[in-house]
């Protein structure tokens, strides 16, 4: 039989596969969503589902968070090599390892390999980031720890937990001896088995609806076209080479110089390649924020995917069309064992991405954002304590109240549910209602903060305030926020964003401002407050439609004297009786003035 | 028995459905007349009554009740014609409504333009107060702050307010209080009160309702006000009843006070007539309804007979949209219609829709200019369609046209006109698969063990490739496709629902305190019920818990099955009741852990007519033998690139019992049915088409 090198191309039978992939992910989805435990999985949807061929190749991944599913491949690589020939039909296994291809300790992946007449077709992947995972603090991110050993969490490197769908209760019984609040945990653990089941039974069904050659056919043809439409994108890019900075902020005491972050960009429309080289990047550091290989590559991409003008499937084909290059023994990527990845997904890869898309800013008007707000403050921070409520039951989770500003981008503004740069605005919010309901604090305000947003023609998301008191017992919060120095920065012109700043409010109304590294057992009387970034401008105030000037100081997201001062609008009229309008003339006058 | 009459307005067309003495559905349509609902709808039942033989002033006179549904509320929030609405809450939380609870579709996409809230953030006020989770006063409620926010209200000329305080579902007495000093200080301006609108914990939810529905107020008192003094100057003497979003109807009264409630009252119907029918044929209590229109596909479901409910229906796209929060039938959308525009993108892939060609210029074979491919030219090429029987006779085809505008992506691919067409069909299918199995999916039914009845105007076109793709082996498709939410309003209740939050466990579960939710919902519907113009006593309630795992944030609608929960053995049946919905829903059950309750809701049903009763199977004939006439044929492609010379039978010349075997088409007036060869469709005796794939 002849064969050729590429498949031919159906353009029917593809999409009507994809789309049935896609379905596949948003079942596995909502399984995961409706029958977890904690908050943080089942209100902020911190959990990514993704299908990855047999040959470790990332197939598809519908709304997954970038974080979590780049590096999808490396899961089911390190569950191949550490179980040579000895996979079978009804396995699951569990992976955390951020040494052999995991974001973080805190994320529980279970890898369920899918088998059709025998053979290894898929395995499918639910990664979910857990409410605890037995560090030594009761939080999932631990940003003083000195090196792994000092996390105290359990690790799985690819485990399998079951074999012929039986699961081995002596690991359940290790991690109820381990994970606090283990009823929840074990909960999570069930949802998540569930969701990569669901994904199984579906791809079977589909290998026998379509046969497995067709199936094969489609990944083929499936991950070419999103090659495709990669190198369309990167052709129409300028032939480019340039460098980037920026920096995490110091953890006082554990990390003085926080760390400056390099990166180097370089795109080659012919070859319709792009390299991002890291390697230029201090050694691993003694705290918990070295980022791993899977969460350092799923940054860099996802900084490349923020930058396209159009949208390209996420997969092992576009990928092919990105080479990321890291140094040994680097904290960005591959940091050097034991040094700690417990803060792997958040604070310096939110810098990593912000440093990327905002490169590709550099390049073309079209391309590219500003940087996203950051700060993993109190919105985002992990409480504990005992529910007085509850007979003073335990419990432990991680809020997900507050968000930082996003970041403007040629078209459009930042939105006020961003999140951070890691999550781009996926995640949900939590009830505040829900959230007073399930621990025993109440909130004080959440509000938008008027003349915050990083000004430019299309401005940053405001910065949110918090402020939260507990009921009656005291509340352990822990967190560690960025972004109290450096904040994001405004690209083509456009103003940084604000900066994150947290207090204490002592029951006599005295204030303290809050180092970045947060553990503190907050007593009843005593509020927090505080706000994460705004994020940075894209592009010249003074090139901002007046109107949309006039529109955010009528919704009261812009002050009269920010409008004239940094967008150059001169308004008249009224607030109160809604005649306030832009003045055409003063506002060409004062703009060709500056 | 004499005559009812439903009415559902629509956008484009107000439907009417006739049923009198024999039982039997006659159909009437007209243009919608959106300055002045009445004339459309005069129109539509002066057709329907010619097809009995009546003229409008005898069927309205021998008419006893006219059930009335409208599209009006909707339309008005899309066009932005809702009153202007102040939207007042807890100081310290003024972004309920921007905020939303966030979550996006495309990780990298930022450039799409955040959406305003439904309320601005400058109509919005905040009062000093707070509850708490415990329904405690945290911070008591300030008389002198909340009496000059009125004063700003009034001042400003606000048309309407809603209210929504945190924690008012736990104790809604500040609540209570601001709208007594509405009452006081701004007399007859419409307001809505979160915890009485929608007593449920989550507070966008409960705000985005309240808004909703409070910017509604004005104009659906007036709309529906003056619809009635229509109806009784045209000499009409019966009940008027309308339609809700709850799956039935209720009197105007009610609905004046939660116009909300209209929203998407037309699609809620379709269930409902679903049932009707399946349950005519025999087809069993499971049942999937879609109606397929110009720019949409809706599905719905029929579960163990109840239809289904979800809280989370959006006014919008998900996420972007603005949330309804109540109960209302769980009808889907989807982009995918007659209208729906096929492309290839720059990586060579195909899609149909999202984007339409509308009703203008609509498809190109409608000739009105249109160029682009759509999913009708598509079915119009492989001549599924009479060019000059199109809508019975009321618009000529441009076949030539389709087939250009098929070419522009046919050359692209390398296939013939035909060949891609029978692809782009396929491919519109896969999206309304797609819906189907979504919603499915979601209460854990099986599609091959579930009926489909279809309906709308181009359900015809796909509906058979759509039940061969999902394995389902019963489908109807009724003799009032083209009319399926009028329809369903001549089988629907009267409903009322109330609900209210309490939270308890079945850990330590709080008997008299359930007891007494339960008394006040059943009090509250049994005055309903007494408020109604006609005695009715053959009335049920149902009685619904809204509950999960201890630990879980969503909740699982779970029926009481014993009616009440006056004794533990009560709750257990409840609790292993929920065993069973989560084990069906999410595949897992978890006995070892605790069932917790958060709301409780009762739902009042009177029925007001009895369904139609199923008829005797008529004998089966083959239509190809008994056909009188010589049966007309047309050249239509089913996926080859040659033509199948098709027999092409009218309704007209089609009897109860006649089989027609595949390749075949069947040309109603309103609809065109396509049976694909190795598929038959029968005329039962009931006068529906029921399809074997």
């Amino acid at each position: 039989m002849a064969t050729t090198d590429k498949t031919p191309f159906d353009p029917f039978l593809t999409a009507i596969i994809a789309n049935r992939m896609d379905a596949i992910i948003r079942e596995m989805t909502n399984t995961m969503l409706r029958a977890a435990r904690s908050a943080v999985i089942n209100s902020a949807r911190d959990f990514s589902c993704s299908i990855v061929t047999a040959d470790n190749q990332l197939l598809a991944s519908a709304e997954g968070l970038p974080i979590h599913i780049f590096g999808s491949d490396l899961l089911t690589s390190a569950m191949q090599k550490f179980h040579p020939g000895d996979i079978q039909e009804g396995d699951c296994y569990l992976h955390n390892d951020p040494y052999t291809g995991n974001s973080h300790a805190a994320d529980h992946a279970f890898l369920v390999p899918v088998f059709v007449e025998g053979e290894h077709m898929f395995t499918a992947v639910a990664k979910a980031h857990q409410a605890d995972i037995g560090n030594a603090l009761p939080t999932t991110y631990m940003a003083g720890a000195q090196d792994q050993y000092a996390e105290g969490a359990l690790i799985f490197p690819a485990v399998r937990i079951q074999r012929d769908y039986k699961t081995n209760d002596d690991i359940v019984r290790m991690c109820r001896a381990r994970i606090r609040v283990p009823n929840q945990w074990h909960g999570d653990f069930i949802a998540g088995i569930g969701s990569a089941r669901i994904a199984e039974r579906r791809l079977k069904e589909l290998c026998a609806k379509y046969g497995k050659e067709t199936i094969r056919a489609f990944i083929a043809n499936w991950l070419d076209y999103s090659e495709e439409l990669m190198v369309k994108a990167l052709q129409s890019m300028p032939a480019t080479r340039l460098s980037n900075s920026g920096r995490l902020d110091p953890l006082p005491g554990l990390l003085p110089d926080g760390v400056p972050l390099k990166v180097s960009l370089e795109i080659d429309p012919t070859k319709a390649m792009v390299d991002i080289d890291l390697r230029d990047n201090i050694d691993s550091v003694p705290v918990g924020l070295n980022l791993s290989l899977a969460s350092a590559s799923a940054a860099a991409v996802a900084g490349v995917f923020n930058s396209l003008s159009f949208s390209v499937p996420r997969n092992a084909g576009s990928f092919r069309r990105i080479s990321l290059q890291f140094r040994d023994g680097s904290v960005i990527g591959k940091p050097k064992f034991p040094h700690s990845c417990s803060v792997s997904t958040t604070n310096l890869a939110d810098r990593l991405i912000n440093t990327v898309q905002a490169a590709f800013a550099e390049v073309s008007p079209k391309w590219g954002l500003a940087e996203g707000g950051l700060g993993v403050g109190l919105g985002y921070a992990v409480v504990s304590g005992n529910d007085y409520r509850f007979g003073g039951e335990p419990y432990v989770n991680q809020l997900v109240l507050g968000s930082a500003g996003g970041p403007g981008s040629p078209v459009a503004d930042g939105w006020p549910t961003y999140g951070i740069p890691v999550v781009a605005g996926l995640m949900y919010r939590d009830s505040i209602e829900i959230d007073e309901l399930k621990h025993p604090l109440q909130v004080v305000c959440i509000r938008l903060l008027t003349g915050t947003a990083g000004a430019g023609q299309f401005r940053g998301g405001a910065a949110l305030e918090m402020a939260v008191t507990p009921k009656e017992l005291p509340i352990q919060f822990i967190w560690a926020c960025d972004g109290g120095e450096t904040p994001p920065k405004g690209v083509r012109g456009g103003r940084d964003g604000t900066h994150a700043a947290h207090w204490i409010v002592r029951p006599d109304g005295t204030e303290e401002l809050l180092p970045s590294l947060v553990i503190i057992s907050l007593q009843k009387g005593e509020t927090l407050k505080g706000c994460h970034t705004s994020g940075g401008g894209y592009g010249r105030p003074h090139d901002r439609d007046p109107a949309l000037v006039l529109k955010d100081v009528v919704e009261r997201y812009e002050t009269l004297e920010r409008a004239k001062a940094i967008y150059g609008v001169v308004l008249s009229g009224s607030m109160s009786d809604e005649t306030l309008s832009v003045d055409v003339e003063a506002t060409a006058a004062l703009r060709r003035a500056s | 028995m004499a005559y009812v009459i439903s009415l559902d307005t629509g956008g484009t067309f107000t439907d009417v459905v006739v049923v009198g003495p024999d039982g039997v559905p006659v159909i009437g349509k007209a243009l919608t007349t959106h300055d002045r609902i009445f004339s459309g709808m005069r129109e539509a039942i002066a057709a329907a009554a010619a097809e009995k033989s009546l003229s409008l002033e005898q069927l309205l006179a021998e008419t006893d009740l006219l059930v009335y549904g409208t599209t009006r509320a909707t339309n008005a929030i899309v066009t932005k014609r809702v009153a202007k609405t102040a939207f007042v809450t807890t100081a310290g939380f003024p972004d309920i409504l921007v905020l939303k609870e966030a979550g996006k579709f495309d990780p990298h996409d930022f450039r799409t333009p955040y959406p305003d809230p439904y309320i601005a953030r400058r109509h919005t006020f905040e009062v000093s107060e707070r509850m708490s989770s415990e329904a405690t006063v945290a911070i008591p409620f300030d008389e002198r702050q909340a009496r000059a926010v009125i004063g700003e209200i009034v001042a400003q000329k606000f048309e309407a307010v809603a209210v929504c305080f945190l924690w008012s579902v736990a104790n809604g007495e500040h609540e209570r209080r601001f709208g007594q000093l509405l009452d006081e200080l701004a007399p007859g301006l419409p307001y809505t009160l979160s915890h009485e609108l929608i007593p449920i914990v989550r507070e966008y939810r409960r705000a985005s309702a309240t808004a909703i529905d409070a910017s509604l107020k004005p104009l659906m008192q007036s709309h529906l006000r003056g619809l009635e003094s229509d109806l009784r100057n045209a000499g009409y003497k019966g009940e008027i009843l309308v339609s809700t979003t709850s799956g039935g109807c209720t009197n105007i009264d009610a609905m004046v006070a939660k116009p909300i409630y209209t929203i998407g009252s037309g699609p809620a119907m379709a269930p409902i007539s679903a049932k009707a029918y399946a349950a005519q044929e025999r087809f069993g209590d499971n049942v999937i309804v879609c109606d397929t229109g110009g720019t949409t596909f809706d599905v719905g479901l029929v579960r163990d007979g109840r239809l289904t409910f979800t809280r989370e229906t959006w006014l919008g796209p998900q996420y972007t949209g603005d949330l309804m929060g109540i109960s209302a039938v769980d009808m889907r959308s989807v982009g995918a219609g007659g209208g729906s525009i096929a492309w290839i993108d720059e990586g060579g892939l195909m899609h149909v829709g999202p984007q339409s060609a509308g009703s203008e210029p609509g498809p190109a074979c409608y000739g009105r200019g249109g160029l682009q491919p759509t999913v009708s030219d598509a079915a119009a090429v492989l001549g599924y369609f009479d060019p000059n029987y199109f809508l019975g006779g009321r618009m000529k085809l441009d076949v030539a046209a389709a087939r250009r505008a098929i070419e522009t992506i046919s050359s692209r691919i390398g296939l013939t006109v035909e060949e891609c067409s029978f692809r782009i069909l396929t491919l519109a299918s896969e999206l309304m698969i797609r819906a189907i199995g979504d919603i499915t999916i979601n209460e854990g039914l099986d599609p091959r063990e579930s009926a489909i009845v279809a309906g709308g105007g181009a359900a015809g076109m796909n509906i058979m490739l759509i039940a061969k793709e999902l394995g389902c082996k019963r489908v109807i498709l009724p003799k009032t496709a083209s009319a399926l939410s009028a329809a369903g309003m001549q089988y629907a209740n009267i409903v009322a629902e109330e609900t209210a939050s309490h939270v308890t466990s079945t850990e330590d579960f709080d008997l008299a305190g359930v007891g007494r939710v339960l008394d006040s919902l059943t009090a509250k519907l049994h005055a309903f019920a007494e408020g109604l113009a006609h005695d009715r006593n053959d009335h049920a309630i149902e009685y619904i818990a809204e509950a999960r795992y201890a630990g879980q944030v969503w909740e699982l609608d779970t029926p009481i099955p014993s009616g009440h929960l006056k004794d533990l053995a009560s709750v257990a049946e409840l609790q292993e009741e929920f065993h069973r919905t989560h084990e069906r829903v999410f595949a897992v059950r978890d006995e070892g852990s605790a069932v917790e309750f958060i709301n409780w809701k009762a739902r009042l049903s009177i029925p007001l007519a009895d369904p139609p009763a199923p008829i005797a199977d008529a004998d089966i004939v083959d239509a190809a033998s008994a056909s009188k006439d010589p049966v007309p044929r047309r050249d239509c492609y089913f996926g080859d690139v040659r033509a199948v010379a098709t027999p092409i039978y009218k309704a007209r010349s089609i009897a109860p019992g006649m089989r027609i075997t595949g390749p075949a088409i069947v040309e109603e007036p309103t609809t065109t049915l396509v049976v694909y060869p190795g598929m038959s469709v029968t005329l039962s005796a009931a006068g529906n088409y029921l399809l074997e794939i």
